[in-house]
């Protein structure tokens, strides 16, 4: 046997070798653990990340699904004028209901817990309740900007719809189902003047500042609104006659 | 010589390669550990036996490959039936490197210690030799 040849395949089979140490060396580094014995655990962390990959595609199908419903639709109605005017009021209903993407003028204000306290820093007879947003402050906001004519509204992403609920779960407020935390962005879109109104001197905004609470609100001329993502049910409600 | 600067070559490039190609999911990795064990005893026992100088080509090929793919079927095997067979293929190979690294380390060590000793006999020897002349 030649040395060179043994020196070849040594080396490609190290080759190998350091190739697959490095892939395993990367795949630990994302998976943020040592080696584990548990493959029951394993096999659960693969689910839920077969689960999300799912979830997402099932989602993506569903835009794409009703983009080719729209067109559909547009197609559909094109010759016949009434039920064209039909097919505009559903797209109107849509926009209203919230499960549609919006944009358009409007403000968005950013709502943040006192960065300058924490529970430790607090003192002895001051509350960290008093210097945190609630999800009564949310509630208050939201009613203000549809006193204002706000067209759409959404925190955090979530889109205020006619069933949503804003509540406190704990440290965290719940959209939606959805937990969300500060900082709190709220979009709206509407009549931008008549929404910045919210930041009146001596309303709420103003006492919301005094406690700490940072809030920000700026006015953008080309505002994005996601769509509501959860399912609009009614079981109990039927037309009167 | 030839072969200390293929394996280190071979490590080069085998990082730089890997490093740079996407990782696998997390199920498999347990596999991949364990195939890789079992081909860093195949190159372990492929130094020895090059050292002693009963190295046999298809022996060392035959004995990487083989052995990653039986220890990821067993390793397969003991996940289905739930026992961590895995652990009897590790023992297996750790030890059977702690072997080879030993015979290795007892080959340079003697290597080492035979030269100092045929330094020594030659200078005894010249000693002699030197005496013999006066």
């Amino acid at each position: 046997m030649k040395k060179w040849k043994i020196a070849c395949i040594i080396g490609l089979t190290c080759i190998l070798l350091t190739v697959a140490i490095c892939v395993q060396l990367n795949t630990m580094k994302e998976a943020n653990s040592t080696v584990s014995s548990d493959y029951a655990e394993n096999n659960l962390r693969d689910e839920v990340l077969k689960a999300k990959q799912k979830y997402d595609e099932t989602v993506n199908q569903l835009d794409q699904k009703e983009k080719e419903l729209a067109k559909v639709r547009e197609e559909a109605t094109k010759d016949s004028e009434s039920a064209s005017q039909k097919e505009a009021q559903i797209k109107q209903n849509n926009n209203l209901i919230g499960v549609t993407d919006l944009e358009g003028e409007g403000i968005e204000i950013l709502v943040q817990d006192d960065p300058n306290v924490s529970t430790e820093t607090i003192g002895a007879l001051d509350s960290i309740e008093n210097h945190i947003v609630h999800d009564g402050d949310l509630r208050w906001i939201v009613n203000v900007l549809n006193n204002a004519g706000a067209e759409a509204i959404a925190i955090n992403g979530q889109r205020i719809v006619n069933s949503t609920a804003i509540t406190c779960v704990g440290n965290v407020i719940k959209i939606n189902d959805v937990k969300v935390a500060s900082p709190f962005t709220i979009q709206a879109i509407g009549y931008q003047a008549s929404l910045m109104g919210i930041d009146m001197p001596g309303g709420y905004i103003d006492y919301m500042r005094d406690w700490g609470v940072v809030v920000n609100i700026k006015k953008v001329n080309k505002i994005k609104i996601e769509k509501y993502t959860g399912a609009l049910q009614s079981k109990y409600m039927q037309i009167a006659n | 010589m030839m072969i200390v600067i293929a394996i280190i070559i071979g490590c080069v490039v085998g990082a730089l390669i890997g490093l740079n190609i996407p990782t696998i999911p997390y199920t498999y990795s347990s596999y991949l550990a364990i195939a890789i064990i079992a081909a860093l005893d195949s190159v372990f026992g492929a130094i020895t036996s090059i050292l002693n100088g009963k190295f046999d080509l298809k022996i060392f090929l035959s004995g990487f490959f083989v052995n990653a793919i039986l220890a990821i079927a067993l390793t397969y095997l003991g996940q289905k039936l739930n026992v961590d067979i895995y652990l009897a293929a590790v023992v297996v190979f750790v030890g059977r490197m702690f072997n080879n690294l030993g015979t290795i380390r007892r080959y340079y060590v003697e290597k080492i210690s035979n030269k100092k000793i045929f330094a020594k006999a030659e200078q005894i020897i010249k000693k002699a030799k030197k005496e013999e002349k006066q």
